[in-house]
């Protein structure tokens, strides 16, 4: 069996302690001095990896958690989870935010009639509740009790519908706010299924996205990402394309070959003209009188009319409906809140359709195994709902970790519904808009420290177990709380007798998994397997009947173009999303990867649109809507069309403690409540603004100094001509290679550094980069990187000891030229120089050389200079220059292997040494050197697409030399004229 | 040296200087003692808060600090200068003048000398930058530019105490034979017994020019060391060999301005005009013209390297001086450290003490310009484009440097009303032997 040592471990960790846990419950004394007597399983300095499943946004990733001596202190993917296979995003990495959150509910609260709140114990709360539901159960209102949830699965899914039925209701809303409603819509108009197939992105050979930013925030971005990146790597002869149409550029765009910007709201006509030219050339794969049928419903519109509406010429949908008839089979995607316009329907329905006529159905876009977000409710459904609380249909209402107050518009007044509702109860760890509107507070386990199960895709179950004792020993599980309140008014059932009734509940579900998969194995021994590798993954494939049209007959309507005002696009931010990630402090700090900005929204005006106006970047706009207006700083920037404007959404907290307080302004409150007659959806784009300059510019807290490469070889690019003639070169050997300063064993007159044993090096391969970012809160995540906030990012004092560079195409010197940026990312970490500059400056060696290879920083040694910083050509060097707070119990998440910084010190990435550490601790116990892949560096482990490779130089077989080898054409070292020998070597991006 | 000058009459003029101040001293020491406590207290506010008080960031560590060092290190270049190099150089019109120079480097290198310790992140263990008996073995990086500076500065500092006490023992001499009290002490202890003696005579002249010898050099040395801060690293702009000599006419040109600038007013103040005469303030005149062209020519190189070299960085952070975000300092530093000296090609400008005054307010402003520019610019326009950033100006930060000039001129308040700021053995030197004669205008 081909086990790698360190899964061994975690597994092994995992099922040991997976057993134990039953026994340990919150009743249990917690003393001052731990370990008087010594716990069985906890050994001190020893990391026990528990898996678990990420629920930071619907995809459901499995997670491993890291815990030190009883505390979460790291987030890392689950290797052999389908969804991610061992990657995670910054979201993933930042649950931990919400775990150890200062903001944290830890006492039930009641709302006084003045609405300052009270704080209960359990037992009044219970009670309160429990004397409630009996009085409404006795008058028959039973029925009216709803319950509103985010996107769940399985057993607390399962649970929460017991709950209701047990008081005689069936109001139950599935809500999350980027639902997908238009994709269930058009599947249903397209294909008479209602549902969210899975995209195979690794078998497309070419790929389409309509507004689809699957890198980032659609649907499953870690998969996506990982799959995207597997069907771009070059071949050998080619890469696959990657056209990318919508208003915005997005991080998926630019990581396009093409972006192309029709005029928002004619999206599904550019769609449709490629339909056409692929009908039109005979080479659809449906049948000629299908064919015939379906020209005929789109027949209206002309190629030439197409063009002039959509601004989008003839010639560039030609040749994207040939790159999608060449390849064999392609994908086109679409849908998302950057084109969820009143169209988008019909973008998606015409998308649908060229995916039908090209024959990717069945095997790119595949409904065979449908993902479970499909049981989502609408915004429709959202929107009745307040509807029938406004009437007062509803008597009492629950409501766990969602929050339509934020996420809808101004005007549904969600609020104000609540307040007509007699009975509110929050279940919920934040303080969230919602939250604060409900009568009954109850705070509960986030989702690390609960037990329950998750199911992206029919078979594929993550299992989610406590990570650690809940930090806070006055919340509750959810599921135990539902299970409770259930067996006392009903009073059946025998689970609240036991200590964690909800763990129970779960147990006894997975015995009808374990019964289904036809196991020998005798459950016990099943479940501690299934506990320590995080689930069962045997995803089903339903052998329904094959998919075919639902009807021949579409209609498609030509949108009317307001000409005199601003198009409003919004659109997710990647760290952020909806907006529950705002109170974690390492989303906040985290660069938006297109504008760079940390902390706040902003409004993306075209440059052409901002001078107009008289616009400057950092000029406060005032956006009006006919419903609302808000008040944002302007970002000017060529990656938005011009006439329209983008803002991400998630920030303009009004609640939701410190760190989202505050922060920007809420663009949901502009868009329409209505809901689109359409789709049911929420509009999220399209809507028309007005935008005032106001009287004041404010500075922006972006990370970026200049957004341009100054013609500065710092990312380099290569196209796929000059990359075959280069390998060509090199194969016959031909390649004259010119001496290079900068690489090992170029002339010099200094003894080079001697390495006995390991040298530790680093390549990244830029092609893969996609820029998501998940490194760099990976990075803060396991070194102990304190957050500075606001106005020290304005100040240029970030610490990220990692940071995605980003530039922009330079800007053509004409400014009447059209400009369509691209923009190329490049991780930047201490390149750890074999010739460092930082090294001989020091005063006091508190920066020196190892014998690995490794600049190390003494932080204990470092006198603050901040010479080594000046003479870094890579400027990764960061400054202590304050003691930064980690406030209690941020604090319990500090890597305990890593030394927190004081004021005054220097400090830097050290290619994670604490991990070489323990890796070499390790590998010499068992009596041998350290073999490749035992150290994996925290962003290496974090990033989607395995961009980053990390290993030993001196092993000639290792990945990292391998890579390079492989890729030689293609590698270089940043600013490698200065002969400072970096242990990274970049691999060239690809440009077809 | 003007004949109306007798030593009696030298003696009495210059011990005056002693005398029990006015109102405006009092004044004066009061206002600068308030800007030492604002330095002081900023000080202390950073030491307790962090240096994140002050306006660095992160691609610019070094910032007014820094600049300030210099600033003052280069203040302090010219009282060697004058007093060591001319004396071996036996130029007569530095006599009258030395003494004050002398101070203002002593006072410049005790100004500067904080700087170091007042940018250091972590200034309490700013010893471990010290060679040290230490038990872990731990010595200072003696590859690092910074542990030059140490040892530049350290030795800077004590030669040219030593050199200005030295210089000054047979003038507290008389004062000691004055006075009476805890002054008589004072004196006493600083005038080292001195007799006037032939044979201390002997000996105390030798040394004195052995000690001029000794500390020449320095004042190229030290400056050099100062400037190896920054050619030493690879930071364009700052990786240059032309900067030892650079650095050192720039410090001499700010050096003269500063004594002028003191000069003047001090002798106004204490009517030292048979002393300090036009002829001296002239002498002076034309050395800050040829350290002009000198700081001028080395503008010039820098320029013309950058281009030459083809050096794209090089040429990337010169075109950033030129137009980038700090374009006004880098120009005015033209301004003032080469063009507007360029007025004493004429005599009626080096006569004339309103321009002076002006020129050496105008050189003063643009040295500090000219460290700024180098050090913040270079910064602020590395290698990686994104990580340009500008600091920002806080008001410790200005606390500090505001604070260091108070501390200056409270040093030279100071020192103007218990020491001699005119040498008066060596003005004595310069006139006629007294010699004793029975004529009326002797006694009277």
């Amino acid at each position: 069996m081909n086990l790698p040592r360190r899964d061994f471990l975690k597994i092994i960790g995992g099922a040991t302690v997976a057993t134990a846990l039953p026994g340990c419950t919150p009743k249990k004394p917690q003393s001052l001095i731990p370990y008087v007597i010594p716990h069985e399983e906890i050994i001190p300095g020893k990391s026990v990896w528990y898996a678990s499943v990420c629920r930071e946004c619907p995809a459901g990733c499995g997670v491993h958690v890291r815990v030190r001596e009883g505390r979460a202190v790291k987030v890392e993917g689950n290797p052999l989870h389908p969804v991610n296979r061992g990657t995670l995003c910054a979201r993933g990495q930042a649950s931990l935010h919400g775990l150890y959150n200062p903001d944290r509910l830890q006492h039930p609260l009641r709302k006084r009639p003045d609405g300052s709140w009270e704080q209960l114990t359990w037992e009044q709360a219970e009670e309160l509740l429990v004397t409630e539901l009996q009085r409404i159960v006795k008058e028959r209102r039973g029925s009216r009790v709803a319950w509103m949830t985010p996107h769940l699965t399985g057993s607390l899914d399962a649970l929460v519908d017991e709950f209701l039925t047990s008081l005689g209701s069936r109001r139950r809303l599935r809500y999350e706010p980027f639902g997908f409603e238009t994709l269930k819509e058009a599947n249903k108009a397209t294909f008479g299924r209602s549902e969210i197939p899975m995209y195979d992105f690794a078998r497309a050979q070419a790929i389409v996205s309509f507004g689809a930013d699957f890198l980032e925030t659609w649907v499953s971005p870690v998969s996506h990402a990982r799959e995207f990146t597997e069907t771009r790597t070059f071949n050998g002869k080619s890469v696959n394309r990657f056209v990318y149409v919508g208003p915005r550029l997005s991080l998926t765009a630019t990581n396009a070959d093409e972006w192309i910007a029709p005029v928002p709201g004619t999206e599904h006509l550019v769609a449709l003209a490629v339909l056409d030219f692929i009908l039109a050339s005979g080479k659809a794969t449906t049948s000629r009188t299908e064919t015939r049928e379906l020209q005929q419903s789109i027949r209206g519109i002309s190629p030439a009319e197409v063009a002039e509406i959509t601004g989008v010429n003839a010639e560039r949908t030609r040749s994207l409906a040939n790159m999608l008839l060449e390849a064999k089979p392609s994908l086109v995607v679409a849908g998302g809140p950057v084109i969820g316009n009143e169209y988008e329907l019909q973008t998606l329905v015409a998308v649908n359709l060229i995916n039908y006529v090209l024959g990717n159905i069945g095997t790119t876009v595949r409904f065979d195994e449908p993902l479970a977000l499909s049981a989502l409710g609408s915004y429709a459904d959202l929107s009745r709902f307040a509807q029938s609380m406004e009437q007062g249909e509803i008597s009492a209402l629950f409501f766990t970790e969602t929050n339509p107050v934020f996420t809808t518009a101004h005007r549904l007044n969600f609020g104000h519904a609540m307040t007509k509702i007699p009975l509110t109860v929050a279940f919920s760890s934040f303080m969230d808009e919602t939250t604060a509107q409900a009568g009954l507070v109850l705070p509960i386990h986030t989702s690390l420290e609960s037990w329950g199960d998750f199911e992206p895709t029919d078979g594929t179950t993550g299992l989610m177990q406590p990570a650690m004792q809940p930090v806070f020993r006055t919340t509750r599980m959810l599921g135990d709380l539902l299970i409770r309140l259930k067996e006392k008014i009903t009073g059946r059932g025998t689970l609240s007798g036991s200590e964690q009734p909800f763990y129970e509940y779960v147990k006894a579900r997975w015995r009808s998994v374990h019964r289904r998969t036809g196991t020998r194995q005798d459950f016990d021994g099943w479940w501690t397997e299934r506990l320590a590798n995080g689930g069962e993954f045997n995803p089903r494939r339903t052998t329904r009947l094959p998919v075919r049209l639902a009807t021949r007959k579409y209609r498609f309507t030509s949108p009317q173009i307001n000409d005199s005002d601003f198009t409003l696009v919004t659109y997710p931010s990647i760290s952020l999303y909806d907006g529950r990630g705002a109170n974690r402090p390492w989303l906040q700090e985290l660069p938006d990867p297109m504008t760079q900005i940390t902390w706040e929204n902003w409004i993306e005006i075209h440059p052409s649109d901002a001078g107009k106006l008289g616009i400057k970047r950092g000029d406060i706009v005032k956006v009006v809507s006919d419903q609302d207006s808000i008040e944002l700083p302007a970002y000017v920037y060529a990656g938005v069309r011009p006439g329209t404007v983008a803002v991400p959404i998630g920030q303009g907290h009004t609640e939701y403690g410190r760190y989202a307080k505050g922060n920007g302004a809420n663009v949901i409150s502009l868009l329409d409540p209505l809901p689109l007659q359409s789709s049911g959806s929420q509009e999220w784009s399209g809507l028309s603004v007005r935008l005032v300059k106001e009287d004041k510019t404010v500075p922006l807290a972006d990370v970026a100094g200049s957004d341009y490469l100054h013609g500065r070889n710092i990312v380099q690019v290569v196209t796929v001509d000059e990359l075959l003639r280069q390998t060509n070169e090199l194969a016959e050997g031909k390649e004259k290679k010119e001496i290079t300063f900068g690489e090992p064993g170029s002339p010099t007159l200094y003894p080079e550094h001697e390495h006995p044993d390991y040298r530790w090096g680093m390549t990244i391969d830029l092609d893969k980069c996609t820029g998501c970012s998940a490194c760099v809160t990976a990075c803060y995540a396991e070194n102990n990187i304190p957050v500075v906030g606001k106005h020290q990012v304005e100040i240029g004092r970030e610490l990220s000891w990692l940071r995605i560079e980003r530039y922009f195409d330079d800007p053509p010197k004409d400014p009447s030229f059209p400009y369509f940026p691209n923009a190329e990312f490049l991780p930047m970490m201490c390149q750890q120089c074999d010739n460092a500059p930082c090294e001989p400056v020091c005063p006091v060696y508190a920066s020196y050389h190892t014998p690995e290879g490794l600049n190390a920083q003494v932080y204990n040694r470092c006198v603050g200079t901040r010479y080594c910083a000046n003479n870094c050509p890579y400027k990764v060097r960061r400054f202590n220059w304050f003691d930064y707070e980690f406030p209690e119990p941020l604090n319990w998440q500090l890597n305990p292997d890593v030394t927190v910084r004081s004021k005054g010190v220097m400090e830097k990435c050290t290619f994670c040494v604490q991990r070489i550490v323990e890796a070499k601790n390790s590998a010499r116990l068992e009596g041998r050197p350290v073999a490749d892949g035992d150290v994996t560096t925290a962003c290496q482990q974090a990033c989607p697409t395995q961009a980053i490779v990390f290993g030993d130089l001196k092993d000639p077989s290792s990945r990292v030399n391998a890579l390079r080898e492989k890729n030689k054409v293609r590698g270089y070292r940043v600013l490698e004229e200065l002969n400072t020998q970096p242990a990274v070597v970049y691999l060239k991006e690809i440009r077809s | 040296m003007s004949f109306q000058l007798s030593y009696k009459k030298t003696d009495l003029d210059l011990t005056q200087t002693l005398n029990k101040p006015k109102k405006w001293y009092y004044v004066a020491v009061f206002l600068l003692g308030l800007g030492v406590a604002w330095g002081a207290g900023s000080w202390l506010h950073q030491i307790l808060t962090g240096i994140g008080v002050a306006g660095k960031n992160n691609p610019v560590g070094w910032y007014l600090y820094i600049t300030t060092f210099v600033f003052w290190v280069g203040i302090a270049h010219s009282g060697t200068l004058i007093s060591a190099i001319l004396f071996l150089f036996r130029v007569k019109w530095r006599a009258s003048v030395y003494r004050s120079a002398e101070a203002v480097t002593v006072f410049g290198l005790a100004t500067a000398g904080l700087f170091p310790l007042l940018h250091m992140g972590r200034v309490w263990v700013f010893y471990w930058t010290l060679p040290y008996p230490q038990m872990g073995g731990l010595f200072p990086n003696f590859r690092s530019p910074l542990v030059w500076d140490v040892f530049a500065i350290t030795t800077y500092l004590t030669v040219s105490s030593i050199f200005f006490l030295t210089g000054m023992v047979p003038d507290v001499a008389i004062i000691r034979d004055k006075a009476r009290g805890w002054r008589k002490k004072l004196y006493g202890f600083l005038a080292q017994g001195w007799q006037g003696t032939d044979n201390q005579w002997r000996h105390y002249t030798a040394a004195y020019v052995f000690l001029a010898a000794l500390a020449t050099p320095l004042v190229i040395s030290v400056h050099s060391i100062v400037s190896w801060d920054f050619a030493m690293s690879i930071v364009p702009g700052w990786h240059s060999t032309i900067f030892a000599p650079y650095f050192v006419s720039g410090a001499i040109h700010s050096g003269l301005a500063m004594v002028m600038l003191i000069l003047i007013p001090m002798r106004s103040a204490f009517r030292l005009h048979p002393y300090i005469t036009d002829h001296h303030l002239e002498s002076l005149a034309k050395f800050l013209l040829f350290t002009a062209t000198m700081v001028g020519f080395a503008y010039f190189v820098e320029v013309f390297i950058a281009w030459y070299s083809h050096n794209p960085w090089e040429q990337a952070i010169f075109i950033y001086r030129a137009f980038g975000d700090y374009w006004p300092a880098f120009w005015s530093l033209f301004v003032c450290n080469l063009l507007v000296p360029q007025l004493f090609w004429w005599k009626r400008f080096r006569r004339s003490i309103p321009f002076l005054v002006f020129v050496s307010v105008a050189v003063t402003i643009g040295m500090f310009f000219e460290r700024f520019v180098i050090i913040t610019t270079s910064l602020a326009h590395e290698y990686i484009p994104f990580m340009w950033g500008l600091p920002d100006l806080t008001f410790t930060e200005l606390g500090i440097v505001v604070g260091s000039f108070s501390w200056f001129f409270f040093l030279f308040l100071i020192f103007a009303k218990t020491l001699p700021v005119v040498s008066m053995w060596e003005v004595k030197e310069q006139l006629d032997p007294p010699v004793v004669r029975k004529s009326k205008d002797r006694t009277s």
